[in-house]
């Protein structure tokens, strides 16, 4: 087991859990489950609709207004290169910190919190750069394989330089 | 050391305050108003900025402002006479001041002889010498002026057996007149740091003294609080100098920190022990009377804690009626919130002031107006929703609803009125800006200032500094002429700027006027075209031309000074000024002076816009930038070789910006129904931009779009729609510059 990149405070412990597990918010997008640490979530919303940015890439879905705050929310599916999400009333905001900053990122559905142990983590397998850019680590549930989303990664770049 | 860095960030702020009041007092002083109250706040101030310049280690500026000071209580106690020197040298000398405290701020070092001769015309005043008012006088005087001035100093011995009086000093003059003090402290003036060891001590130089501590109230060792105040003092003083006033003068930091009594005795002098205590002690009989007063709140008269509770409740009940009220006529009488005070109806009762306000981070002030912001949004949707069906059916739910939009209305003021400043803080920098520009073009110049209470957001003012400073320079350099021309044309040898402010509306106007030579508009005319501004055969009316001083890059003054005249200041005006969505005026009469007007919007959270459509979503466009909007099909539009469009408006040809092609958008809209809006971007540039529809004006509160994400050219911010939508704010400027880009590539 190699040591993981601190990062996103993957390697914080989070209250409630102790100091070698991390507790997870598990999403899906096309079936794969995907999951953040749970400190990092501030709510979940059904997806409402955003105002597009211009100049923006087409993982950049545009902006919401939470309670008077502008949050941008990013498509995760088209962030991973699989093109963009349609969504419809039953897709889900995920909105988190990323350091000072509060973003939104658009998925498939929220399925659970998972507590996984951290001595569980594998590195990403070298091999797809989108790969070993947007995971931090991947985890092991109940057999099923977990990607642990690497947020600054997903925020990073987002503007299109003219 | 961030804890040593915050108290100096406090005192610096403080420091800038007492300064203002400084330049605010003896400006009243040399307007004939020799209240001693302003000679006390002067000498305050001072003190105030050298103490803490003491605790800091600022050298320089505790020995500038501690000469300052010995002259300004030379002056206050009528040994110095207050001559028109003197108070000017008193003005140069603040200004000196806020170099020696922003030296401190900065941390750069002032050349060591820096202030030295209005220093030594301190000392020479100090001395009894006359004033030598150019500041002449040899920089004499050093470090040794701190020991001269507390050369009479008697320290006074303290015996701690508490049963005897204190040593009694020197047999008293003849003569002399025998004051009794009774000072009790309150527990304030221990936590404010004072020690009354030092009250004793200044009061010692007045005379002979014998301090007789009172400690009947000491409890015992069980019942201490170490920090409870049991003692008080009677103080018996022998003096021949002594007056109500100068004892009084002693405990003026402590001001109602403590509770003084002061006795003259006409008898002749006596031992001291037979003192008799109740009587001595007015202020603890107050206490008492006090605390008698409030315990009759509890009916049963017993200091049980839970009965009071009973009559608290029974006024509770009393009150809803009238709050209701209030709440209800309040927001109606409060519509203009930042008004206009006029008056000074604060001055004189600056220490009360001091606990009327309290220092809050501005950080706190905008979480709450954005608040608010948000709360006038859920209003203005709720009032929306209700359409005649539910009107009809639930009468109670829509008059809450209206009594909520009232609140809510009158809540925003309020707010709005916590970011609001008076403008005096502003002006208030411009007397010395004149004086310089004065003394350096050589001219004479007075600066007079009308509504410097008139109060603006926060950051309007702190945007108006750098404009107003230009036009300021720009009247006393340009428009005041210099003294001989002036009375050749049989105008007072003495010119005056003006600055006034006043509100008119949502807006307040800032009007800065001379009674100089007004704009040489044939010489501005000239100027512009040589540089290209205006075409050689293009016609414009005075006032256009009188407007071109803010073109950029213009400047019609034949030598470059330092003052002004470098082409670069008055576009910077109107940029600042468009900046924070104000617009600039000037009117000039020739001979006779010119007057420029900024007009500037109340608040900054708040911006008029247009709301358009492009491509589905909504965005809006500043009011203030908007020349008028024109339907598609009824433009002039040109064609260029690059595919691009001109629209030609008014015999101008401007560049034409499609927003939904520029934002990578499709508009679904047919060309004909889409609109123009024709903006006028900085220094006068136009650019017309298409969008898809007009869907109004409105008022809206500016969010950050880099708060959560980061800029995006061509977009100046976002902000909520009534719906709750995001609507993105057009940045015009920077759409005209990214055009210009995207053309030459």
């Amino acid at each position: 087991m190699e040591a993981l990149d601190i990062r996103d405070g993957y390697g914080e412990s989070t209250a409630g859990a102790s100091q070698n597990t991390l507790q997870l918010i598990a999403f899906s997008i096309d079936e794969q489950i995907y999951g953040v640490e749970i400190t990092t979530v501030r709510e979940i919303r059904a997806w409402n609709g955003a105002t597009p940015l211009p100049n923006t890439r087409e993982y950049v879905r545009g902006v919401i207004n939470l309670r008077g705050t502008i949050v941008p929310i990013f498509d995760l599916r088209a962030r991973f290169g699989d093109g963009q999400t349609q969504p419809t009333k039953n897709h889900v905001v995920v909105v988190m910190s990323v350091g000072e900053k509060w973003i939104g990122i658009l998925v498939d559905a929220v399925s659970d919190i998972l507590t996984v142990s951290r001595d569980d983590i594998h590195t990403v397998p070298e091999g797809n750069s989108i790969d070993t850019e947007l995971l931090n680590g991947i985890v092991t549930h109940e057999s099923r394989m977990v990607g642990l989303i690497d947020l600054h990664a997903v925020v990073a770049g987002a503007k299109v330089d003219a | 050391m961030s804890d040593l860095d915050e108290f100096k960030a406090t005192y610096f702020d403080e420091c800038s305050e007492l300064l203002l009041e400084l330049e605010e007092q003896f400006l009243a002083i040399q307007d004939g108003d020799r209240d001693a109250d302003r000679l006390n706040a002067v000498f305050r101030a001072i003190h105030s900025i050298k103490g803490g310049g003491g605790a800091f280690g600022f050298d320089a500026l505790v020995r500038f402002a501690h000469s300052f000071e010995t002259l300004l209580d030379y002056v206050r106690d009528g040994r110095v006479e207050l001559t028109e020197e003197v108070v000017v040298l008193c003005i140069r000398s603040v200004d000196l001041v806020a170099d020696f405290v922003n030296a401190a701020r900065t941390g750069d070092a002032l050349p060591s002889d820096y202030g030295a001769a209005e220093k030594a015309s301190f000392d020479a005043l100090a001395r009894g010498e006359a004033a030598e008012s150019g500041g002449g006088a040899a920089a004499g005087g050093g470090d040794d002026d701190i020991d001269e001035f507390d050369i009479d100093f008697t320290p006074v011995a303290v015996n701690l057996d508490v049963n005897a009086p204190l040593s009694s000093v020197a047999p008293s003059a003849d003569g002399a007149s025998r004051w009794r003090i009774g000072f009790t402290p309150y527990p304030t003036l221990y936590e404010r740091a004072n020690d009354p060891l030092l009250l004793f001590r200044e009061l010692s130089l007045l005379g002979s003294l014998t301090v007789t501590p009172k400690i009947e109230n000491l409890p015992d060792l069980s019942g201490f609080d170490p920090f409870g105040v049991y003692c008080s003092w009677t103080i018996d003083l022998v003096s021949d100098r002594a007056s109500e006033e100068a004892i009084r003068e002693v405990f003026e930091f402590v001001d109602g920190d403590c509770a003084i009594s002061i006795e003259k005795l006409v008898d002749a002098p006596a031992p001291v022990l037979d003192v008799e205590p109740s009587s001595e002690m007015p202020s603890f009989a107050d206490l008492a009377e006090e605390a008698k007063a409030e315990r009759k709140f509890a009916p049963t008269g017993e200091p049980d804690d839970l009965e009071p509770a009973a009559p608290m409740l029974s006024l509770v009940e009393a009150l809803p009626p009238a709050s209701a009220e209030d709440t209800v006529s309040t927001p109606m009488l409060q519509s203009a919130p930042l008004r206009d005070n006029g008056s000074d109806d604060n001055a004189g009762n600056g220490k009360a002031m001091g606990m009327q306000s309290i220092r809050v981070d501005l950080d706190k002030v905008d979480r709450v107006v954005n608040m608010v912001g948000e709360l006038v949004i859920t209003q203005s949707m709720l009032t929306q929703q209700m359409d005649d069906a539910i009107r009809d059916r639930y009468q109670e739910l829509v008059r809450g609803i209206e009594v909520l939009a009232q609140t809510t209305r009158g809540l925003q003021d309020a707010v709005m009125a916590i970011r609001a400043q008076p403008v005096k803080s502003v002006f208030s920098r411009m007397p010395r800006l004149v004086r310089e520009l004065a003394a350096k073009t050589g001219k004479k110049i007075k600066l007079e200032t009308i509504g410097e209470n008139t109060e603006i957001d926060k950051t309007v003012i702190e945007q108006l500094s750098d404009p107003l400073t230009h036009m300021v320079r720009n009247s006393a350099d340009h428009g005041i002429e210099a003294s001989d021309k002036r009375i050749a044309r049989g105008k007072p040898e003495i010119g005056t700027i003006r600055l006034s402010a006043e509100q008119a509306g949502g807006n307040i106007l800032i009007i800065v006027e001379d009674d100089g030579q007004g704009i040489n508009r044939e010489r501005v005319l000239e100027i512009a075209r040589e540089r290209g501004v205006v075409g050689p055969d293009q016609q414009l009316t005075d006032e256009q031309i009188d407007n071109l001083i803010f073109a950029p890059g213009f400047s019609t003054a034949s030598e470059v000074s330092d003052i002004s005249g470098r082409g670069v200041g008055m576009d910077v005006v109107l940029s600042n000024i468009k900046k924070i969505g104000g617009s600039v005026h000037v009117r000039s009469w020739a001979g006779k002076g010119t007057r420029m007007t900024l007009r500037l919007p109340l608040t900054l959270a708040v911006l008029d816009v247009m709301l358009v459509r492009v491509a589905g979503s909504p965005y809006v466009i500043p009011l203030s930038s908007i020349v008028e909007t024109i339907q598609n099909s009824r433009a002039d539009f040109g064609h260029m070789p690059s595919g691009g469009k001109v629209l030609q408006v008014r015999g101008e040809y401007v560049q034409v910006v499609d927003l939904a092609r520029r934002f990578e958008l499709v508009s679904e809209q047919a060309d004909a129904d889409r609109f123009v809006v024709l903006c006028e971007a900085e220094g006068n540039s136009k650019i017309a931009l298409v969008v898809d529809d007009i869907i109004g004006q409105q008022q809206v509160v500016i969010k950050s779009l880099e708060e959560n994400f980061e800029r995006i050219d061509g977009i100046a911010g976002g902000t909520i729609l009534g719906d709750g939508n995001v609507a993105l704010i057009v940045d015009v400027q920077s759409l005209r510059s990214g055009n210009a880009h995207q053309n030459a590539a």
